[in-house]
């Protein structure tokens, strides 16, 4: 009940946040110089055309007019017709975001399976071999570009060696499996097509691993010295007393302690990597939210980049919440209040 | 004329807990009144969260209080404004319980010692370097460790530069708050008999408050015995150590584990643990862990009261003296 | 003989060399006995109770011998320590709240204990988890079995400190300044229950504090450290009665007492030489008021001072003069196998 009403409580929160954010934005893009309806004509359209394009979208009422009037069709789900593609904003996003979801997904995960333990053993053995090791990976991981690694994977594993794709979603000829949750590999399992499961997995590994090897550098290190800490509380100490062995210490009391600054960095890059991420999805040729956002704000592109910016705000704060949500899942300490 | 008195004073703290959460009134000190005299050392003893250090920080104003008056001298300085308050500093300083914490790092002695002389603007720089010599003479600390940082000391003798700092304005009362706590016994002692020796010379008065029982018997001439917020009894420190009349002042003081083995006492062992002072028990705050309790207790609050001759106590299971006719308000 | 430790040295490694903590620590704890161990901050109590225990940070040296109902312990390999960690010998910390872990109720973190050293299954356990809190005197064992640490008040985290340490019956109790962190009126009511349960389980404890009061209320035998070495040790009523140790004679005659009103009370002058720059002779030399020439040479013996008596002070060493060590460790030995 009280982690209800506190669910409750956020997501009221988040309305207030939402309306700052959109006006903010939009009276932002306002400001800046570029007008959308000559973009929108073409660059040989007479000012005529012009002014009557402006005219239509309404472009000539004062900005608070137009800012009601995009937060009123907003609220209906509709938000507006994308200059550049000339389809619906919603209808694109439907089609980029889930692709840039799917990979966060996936680069998340191989950093939780590869980050976390690689910061456990690093504490545990603070100092010796496997912890100089865990470190040295750490710092190339988080100090290495992304994009160079990307190419260098990109040299090595597909012009190279030729045993994983570079570039797409899926292998030239596969048609994408039924769009439910618009994930190709959740697609594939949902309406069991394996061959396209195999196929977008595949295509994930290269982008994904290029994704994670920064955020596996930075978890490494939080884990590390988020564990480091833990281990030298009292509560450690009386674990050991008690007997418990060294894999049930760290495993069983010091993680789940440590675990705070660690699910703080992870709902951070989360976050951040829902964005998508323009470089790694430039250099794999990933459709994602990501380069969808870079052509939005190169042609000027006004009703999408409002939408990508709203979206990753929408989303931000939605992981924050999440978190928030599992802070007091670990910790009974933390009561809904 | 008391050096100083306190009346009725408050020290409600509202806690908020997290963005939306609900307010908590925290009644750290709910309604203190004593005297003190000048040279006297008046011992404040309780657990944790009796509200004894809130009680010391309050009378020095470094938090203002709820309600309720503190007259200094005479005169009435509860809602003085900033400029004449800092006058006042100089005759009222607090000593800290952690002497690691409460000195600057980054600063050398001589400095510590010399900035509430600078701040107060007292005497030219040589008159200056003349008190602080002074000073580190009396506290057992040689002249040539002045220009040394804190870490360079041990307690004892950082606790001794806290001191020194406190007198270097030459004040009336010393707000003391668990002075000792820290240290080690041998060094205690020391500490200890320098703020005896001291309170001789300069005729301090110490408010000196702790949670030991002993230090505080060896030190005080009165003693006040504090329960969540609340001044229980109050009396002469032999009068109170030999005739406790608060159920409680009598649990505490057979509580103390005396050095001594071939002593067996018959110990009061109180059951539970001190109440939460953001929700006091109804009545005598102490009804929930008295032996003596009777359903009267939860109801009625007891008021603080002469039962004999300078010995107050706020329970009303103790009965005044026949031949002592006191009258209900503080003397 | 439950317990002995024979001349036990520690080093520990402090900015890349090893620092010597404990010097030549020999003591013995019998069944159902209640040792003290006294001593001001630093002088390695507490080092002497983790070497025991082996809760020792990593590149501790540790030397000599430790027995445990008779085992050698102290080349116990890592499994081997497990398994009588807890079992056999157990240990209560300072603060309660840190102590325990946050982020498990308290019923969970007694019944580790028995996860890790019974056979008892679920049922069993759970009932064995109620019946320890009932044993240290916390009603409403059930709902205090799914409290966390933080919902319970400070003497109650401690008892279920207690429960951990005996939810299997330990031989060897190690209690490091177990009310040092509670109120007075806490603290009378946690000592109450370690007497009880002493009368009750028979088993022997080490009680390590820095207050006298405590020792003079539990203790059966006091073992005064300084600076690392142990220079007292005595019967309870004796070392109180009868201190020899210059140091100890220091140590009590700092405490304040009741009746001394205002008078000055002794005190000791200087401080505790650091690890790295031990003396010489005595460590105690620099603040001692009766140290002779050979103090500051010379290492003082354990010697015999009165009966079950030992002082290591030259002011006592035995008049026949070529006092050996052989016929001092008899001494010794003698003493303690009362």
């Amino acid at each position: 009940m009280d982690a209800l009403r506190y669910t409750l409580k956020r997501i009221l929160l988040m309305i207030p946040i939402l309306i700052g954010i959109s006006m903010l934005t939009f009276f932002i893009s306002n400001t800046i110089p570029g007008d959308p309806a000559r973009l929108a004509a073409g660059p040989y359209a007479d000012a005529k055309v012009i002014e009557e394009l402006q005219e239509k979208m309404g472009l000539n009422d004062p900005v608070y007019i137009q800012y009601f009037r995009y937060m009123k069709s907003l609220l209906q789900g509709d938000l507006g017709n994308s200059n550049y593609s000339h389809q619906p904003v919603m209808e694109d996003i439907k089609q980029y975001f889930p692709a840039t979801l799917e990979l966060t997904f996936f680069s998340m995960f191989i950093t939780i399976l590869i980050g976390i333990p690689l910061g456990v053993i690093s504490a545990s053995k603070k100092d010796k071999i496997a912890d100089q090791f865990a470190r040295v990976l750490a710092l190339i991981g988080v100090a290495m570009p992304a994009f160079w690694l990307g190419i260098i994977l990109l040299l090595f594993f597909y012009l190279k060696l030729g045993v994983l794709p570079g570039s797409g979603r899926l292998d030239t000829g596969l048609a994408p499996p039924e769009t439910i949750t618009g994930m190709y590999t959740i697609d594939a399992i949902l309406t069991g097509n394996w061959t396209v499961f195999t196929s977008a997995v595949i295509h994930l590994i290269l982008p994904g691993i290029t994704q994670a090897a920064v955020t596996i550098g930075m978890i490494t290190r939080m884990t590390r010295s988020s564990m480091l800490e833990v281990l030298r509380s009292d509560y450690i100490r009386t674990a050991f007393a008690k007997g418990g062995s060294e894999r049930r210490v760290l495993y069983g009391h010091a993680l789940r302690n440590g675990m705070m600054p660690i699910m703080t960095l992870l709902g951070m890059t989360f976050g951040h990597s829902l964005g998508g991420s323009v470089l790694v999805e430039s250099v794999f040729s990933w459709p994602g939210l990501g380069k969808y956002a870079v052509n939005a704000i190169t042609y000027l592109d006004f009703p999408a980049v409002m939408a990508v910016t709203i979206l990753i705000a929408v989303l931000f704060i939605i992981v924050n919440l999440v978190i928030d949500i599992l802070y007091q899942v670990v910790d009974p300490r933390l009561n809904y209040e | 004329m008391p050096l100083l008195e306190i009346k009725d004073l408050k020290q409600h703290f509202i806690i908020k807990k997290g963005f939306l959460g609900e307010k908590k009134k925290v009644k750290a000190v709910n309604g203190v009144s004593f005297k003190m005299e000048q040279g006297e050392t008046l011992g404040i003893v309780g657990e944790s969260g009796c509200g004894k250090s809130s009680l010391g920080r309050t009378i020095l104003q470094l938090i203002k209080p709820t309600s309720g008056e503190i007259i200094f001298s005479g005169k009435n300085i509860t809602h003085l404004p900033r400029k004449e308050m800092k006058a006042l500093r100089k005759d009222m300083q607090i000593v800290f319980q952690d002497p690691y914490a409460s000195l600057n790092p980054r600063n050398t002695v001589r400095t510590i010692l010399e900035t509430p002389l600078i701040v107060h603007g007292v005497g030219s720089r040589l008159e200056r370097a003349k008190i602080v010599e002074s000073l580190i003479d009396k506290i057992g600390i040689r002249k040539d460790q002045l220009d040394r940082y804190p870490h360079e000391f041990s307690g004892g003798q950082r606790q001794r530069i806290g001191i020194a700092r406190a007198l270097t304005l030459n004040p009336k009362l010393i707000i003391a708050d668990e002075p000792v706590s820290a240290l080690d016994v041998s060094v205690q002692s020391q500490v200890l008999n320098l703020m005896v020796d001291l309170q001789k010379e300069f005729n301090l008065s110490y408010l000196f408050i702790s949670h030991d029982l002993s230090v505080v018997q060896h030190i005080s001439d009165r003693v006040a015995v504090m329960y969540l917020g609340k001044i229980v009894e109050i009396a002469d420190v032999e009068e109170l150590y030999r005739n406790p009349l608060h159920p409680y002042t009598k649990a505490l003081l057979t509580a103390v584990p005396l050095p001594d083995p071939t002593k067996k006492r018959d110990r009061i062992i109180l059951q539970g643990d001190l109440p939460s002072p953001t929700n006091p028990p109804t009545g005598c705050a102490f009804h929930t862990r008295c032996p003596v309790a009777t359903p009267e207790c939860k109801v009625e609050t007891p008021e603080l009261r002469e039962k004999v001759m300078g010995h107050w106590a706020s329970c009303i299971h103790v009965h005044p003296e026949q031949s002592s006719k006191s009258k209900v308000n503080i003397s | 003989m439950l317990l002995e430790l024979k001349n036990v040295s520690l080093s520990l490694k402090r900015d890349g060399k090893y620092v010597k903590i404990l010097d030549e620590i020999s003591l013995q704890v019998n069944k159902g006995e209640t040792v003290g161990i006294v001593g001001e901050s630093g002088c390695g109590k507490s080092m002497t109770a983790l070497s025991i225990m082996r809760l020792l940070p990593e590149k501790a040296k540790l030397e000599g011998g430790i027995l445990l109902e008779k085992e050698e312990i102290s080349s116990y390999s890592k499994r081997k320590l497990e398994k009588i960690r807890g079992d056999k010998m157990a240990m209560i910390f300072q603060d309660p709240l840190t102590s325990l872990n946050p982020l498990h109720t308290v019923g969970r973190q007694i019944e580790e204990t028995l996860i890790l050293h019974t056979d008892l299954n679920k049922e069993q356990r759970k009932k064995r988890v109620i019946e320890l809190l009932n044993e240290v005197g916390l009603p409403r064992a059930d709902e205090i079995a799914s409290d966390y640490p933080h919902q319970l008040s400070g003497g109650m985290r401690q008892r279920i400190m207690i429960a951990v340490a005996m939810a299997c019956n330990p031989s060897l109790l190690i209690c490091d300044e177990p009310t040092t962190a509670l109120d007075v009126t806490v603290q009378a009511q946690i000592l109450d229950l370690m007497n009880h349960l002493k009368d009750v389980n028979e088993m022997g404890i080490i009680m390590i504090t820095h207050d006298l009061g405590v020792v003079a209320e539990v203790c059966d035998r006091v073992i005064v450290m300084y600076a690392g070495k142990i220079v007292e040790q005595a019967e309870i009523k004796e070392l109180f009665i009868n201190p020899k140790h210059p140091y100890t004679k220091g140590l009590l005659d700092s405490i304040p007492k009741l009746a001394m009103k205002k008078t000055k009370l002794g005190s000791i002058p200087g401080m505790v030489p650091s690890p790295d720059k031990m003396p010489k002779g005595c460590r105690f030399y620099e603040r001692c008021s009766s140290a002779m020439e050979i103090c500051r040479e010379k290492t003082p013996p354990m010697n015999l001072v009165g009966e079950e008596h030992l002082a290591a002070c030259w002011l006592f060493e035995e008049k026949e003069g070529e006092a050996n060590a052989s016929s001092r460790n008899k001494g010794l030995e003698a003493t303690l196998h009362h």
